[in-house]
């Protein structure tokens, strides 16, 4: 079909600029339809057959584990990738999308999870961007008054002339679904759209999304990971397993368990057993700790808190809140700018990041891609990179290549690695497989304070559960673990104690055993807890 | 003391209109540090075909081609095949410097034509200058297409999802941008100084390049800066006028740069970034490959 073809198709509907057109199709017909999509990457296929169906008014979700499926599905119903079999019909005719453009003009849009905003222009700049209606001059002023109304309309509050280097992950995905709104979306993707929000951002964004399927909108949120909001917004779920549809019900039918169940394809553990360890002397004792983000500001201000030996602290905060400044402080990434650190009753704050590996602190960083391991190179010395220094390991400096291969073919095993060997580049190993290849590394060195940042982030649900297995695997040895993590669940089930952060502060601390998860996601947002103790 | 600043106005003229196509260039997100090369080039070849036909027009018309031949060159290189942006440039540069030498020499001299009539005593490219100035402000910051190319500078796979077709607003750019550089090389050698010679150019292209950072991505900003770059670079020609003795013809030709580093070092601040942002387009020199 080439384009002049699918631009006649588009004059039948409706023009899907104009943001208030009255619906041309009744609540439950179906405006989407894709009918035994197919799509081969060399070596894999990563759509198999998958059909799918989208009724006005409806929240469907889709719902699989990393390497499921959904990104190529995402890409193909976008526009961004072509299906090698299969046909997509919207509202009814057939289209073939050769680029974002064309979706965007059937109507379709999209809210991604790396969010596609301009970072230095203003909110209307982005979402004016590329519109067709913007007009060869722009007419600031008018958009501004549509933007808003708009925003009102599906209980949007955002300031248009905000830049949006300066709003919240929230906000930023409110400017995204404006914007497709504002395209004229009558079906709407949203990936992972709860990923980074707060619990209080979270419910105010379901409220929108159904308020949008009330007004007749298609709704798809791609999921990997947040069953708990499939179950409590969509009307139905379509699971994928590698590349097929393994299961499609109706919400009201399902269980999280189930849910679960159909991804992995077995059983999961949701409940992991915590490990009943007393905890012991203090390992790590933080005063008063300030630094400065790489921007310049104030990023911590303040912070104190304690661990002990075989206990586990849980940083719970939305990201962006200083959890990064903090996790690279105590590893001594960054230098604070105020306050102490105290390691097994050393002081430390000064210390440089190997004296600190050689004193039994072990660091996972978030970004286990940039930080945490170096694509181009194997896994044996990957593994390196937490033992060159050791002298079991490097004799004046010569390091024992046969030891280390000894070494990293252990880990291989022991934390069911999927490679073809130690001599692998890590870059050919999976998110989840080269995490746990960094695990297993800082953990061969028994630490005696394990930093975890974001450990699961992106894991898919075997590979969280393994990490998080692990953890508690530490924390019965005895280790003391500094658990930070923007999912509160995580969190919540792991930690012993925990501490919200909200711009650079800690709201307060709670023991496990008292904390309720409306609490604690008050306070990550802002509002002081009652209950805290050091 | 008029016809000093005449002349001042005349060289100023010269960094406008290069430094306002490097400056769309890089709002579009590509760097073209050859421009000194596509200066020459225009140069090079306008002079002689002005002297070869008698004709301006002729002239400006094919520096105008040649500008826009080299833009797309540079588009080429760095938008369609991805290489890195400075060495692309740096080849422009250094095949403008060789070329154009070899294709000059058997024409060195003077053009020999009437001179192109001023108007109120400066050129009458000093005008259109002040035109187009104003005129890629308004297009950068009040319509749609401004926004659309200030997007592609800043985060080419947002404009693209956006609707927009990155690689088509890099090529207009740079081919605008070399287009710019080639017209401000015959402004050089038509009317600021009609006498061909080996290297004539000496750094015009590098300051016109510099002054696109003075400016911090903003026409207006660099319509200023050219005014005092071009002050700068007439007083590098008669250092008698000012603070003779203490400033030579070499270190007064190093104040233009050492006022775009000033610059470049102030938006760099802590108190720069918090207070007004990022100036520089975020993905300035970034090859955008899918």
């Amino acid at each position: 079909m080439t384009m002049s073809e699918v631009r006649a198709v588009e004059g039948r509907v409706e023009p899907p600029y104009m943001p208030d057109v009255p619906a041309a199709f009744r609540p439950g017909e179906v405006i989407l339809e894709m009918r035994n999509i197919t799509k081969r990457f060399p070596g894999v296929v990563a759509n198999r057959r998958i059909s799918f169906d989208l009724r006005a008014g409806e929240i469907h979700a889709i719902l699989g584990e990393n390497g499921a499926g959904k990104t190529t599905l995402m890409s193909i119903l976008f526009g961004l990738l072509q299906p090698d079999e299969g046909e997509i019909y919207v509202f009814g005719k057939k289209v073939t999308f050769r680029s974002p453009l064309d979706a965007i003009n059937m109507g379709i849009g999209m809210v991604h999870q790396h969010r596609k905003l301009v970072a230095a222009h203003t909110v209307l700049e982005n979402i004016i961007l590329g519109h067709p209606r913007a007009g060869r001059i722009l007419n600031l002023k008018r958009a501004e008054e549509e933007v808003v109304a708009l925003a009102e309309k599906y209980g949007f509050r955002i300031d248009p002339r905000a830049r949006v280097w300066q709003l919240s992950e929230g906000e930023k995905q409110v400017v995204e679904i404006i914007k497709a709104l504002y395209r004229g979306a009558r079906i709407l993707i949203l990936d992972e759209p709860t990923s980074a929000l707060t619990p209080q951002e979270t419910d105010r964004l379901l409220e929108s999304i159904e308020a949008m399927a009330r007004s007749g909108l298609g709704v798809v949120p791609f999921i990997t990971h947040k069953l708990p909001i499939v179950l409590a917004v969509s009307d139905r779920v379509t699971v994928l397993r590698r590349g097929e549809v393994v299961a499609r019900l109706d919400t009201k039918d399902v269980t999280e368990q189930l849910l679960a169940e159909k991804m992995v394809g077995r059983p999961v553990l949701f409940d992991l057993k915590k490990p009943d360890v007393q905890p012991g002397e203090v390992i790590l004792r933080v005063e008063n700790l300030s630094t400065l983000n790489d921007k310049g500001l104030l990023a911590l201000k303040g912070v104190s808190f304690e661990i002990r030996e075989g206990e586990i602290l849980g940083i719970a905060g939305v990201s962006g809140n200083g959890q990064r400044e903090l996790a690279e402080v105590l590893a001594g990434l960054r230098k604070p700018t105020g306050g102490r650190i105290v390691f097994e009753g050393k002081d430390i704050t000064q210390a440089s990041v190997l004296d600190r590996w050689r004193m039994g602190i072990g660091y996972i960083p978030a970004e286990r891609k940039d930080v945490g391991s170096i694509g181009e190179f194997s896994l044996v010395e990957n593994v390196l990179m937490n033992f060159y220094f050791d002298p079991g390991m490097a004799r004046n400096g010569i390091i024992d290549y046969a030891k280390a291969l000894r070494l990293t073919k252990e880990l291989i095993i022991e934390f069911g690695v999927s490679t073809p060997g130690p001599e692998a580049k890590a870059k050919t190993l999976s998110g989840g497989n080269l995490q746990k290849i960094i695990l297993a590394r800082v953990m061969a060195r028994r630490p005696r304070l394990l930093i975890a940042a974001l450990p699961t982030q992106g894991l898919d649900i075997g590979a969280m559960e393994f990490v998080r297995k692990k953890i508690l695997e530490a924390k019965a040895r005895g280790s003391a673990v500094l658990l930070i993590s923007e999912d509160l669940d995580e969190v919540m089930s792991l930690s012993d104690r925990i501490a919200p952060i909200y711009e650079g502060e800690i709201m307060g601390i709670i023991p496990a055993e008292k904390a309720k998860k409306e609490v604690i996601g008050a306070m990550m947002a802002g509002s002081r807890g009652e209950e805290t103790q050091q | 003391m008029w016809q000093f600043v005449a002349r001042s106005l005349d060289a100023s003229t010269i960094f406008t209109l290069a430094g306002l196509g490097e400056l769309v260039d890089q709002r579009s997100g590509i760097l073209n540090v050859g421009l000194e090369g596509i200066m020459l080039f225009g140069a090079t070849l306008g002079f002689i075909a002005t002297k070869v036909t008698g004709n301006y027009l002729i002239g400006f018309a094919v520096a105008l081609l040649i500008g826009a031949l080299l833009g797309l060159m540079h588009g080429f290189f760095s938008i369609t095949l991805g290489v890195d942006q400075v060495v692309s440039g740096m080849g422009i540069w250094i095949l403008g410097f060789g070329l154009t030498t070899y294709i000059g020499n058997p024409y060195t001299g003077p053009l020999g034509l009437e001179r192109i009539p001023t108007v109120g005593g400066v050129s009458p490219f000093f005008y259109l200058g002040v035109v187009l100035v104003l005129l890629s402000w308004f297009i950068l910051f009040k319509t749609s297409f401004g926004l659309q190319l200030r997007s592609v500078g800043e985060n080419p796979s947002v404009a693209e999802v956006s609707g927009i077709n990155v690689k088509r607003t890099r090529y207009l750019a740079v081919t605008f941008g070399g287009m710019m550089s080639g017209f401000a090389g015959a402004v050089y050698a038509l009317y600021y100084n009609p006498v061909w010679n080996y290297n004539f150019l000496m750094g015009w292209g590098f300051i016109s390049l510099a002054l696109v950072f003075f400016s911090m991505w903003n026409p207006l900003i660099l319509f200023g800066g050219s005014l005092l770059f071009g002050l700068l670079w007439q007083l590098s020609l008669n250092p008698q006028l000012f603070l003779p003795g203490l400033m030579s013809r070499y270190l007064w030709r190093t104040v233009p740069f050492v006022i775009t580093i000033l610059v470049l070092v102030l938006i760099s601040t802590k108190w720069f970034r918090t207070r007004w942002g990022a100036a520089k387009p975020e993905a300035l020199g970034v090859p955008y490959v899918k």
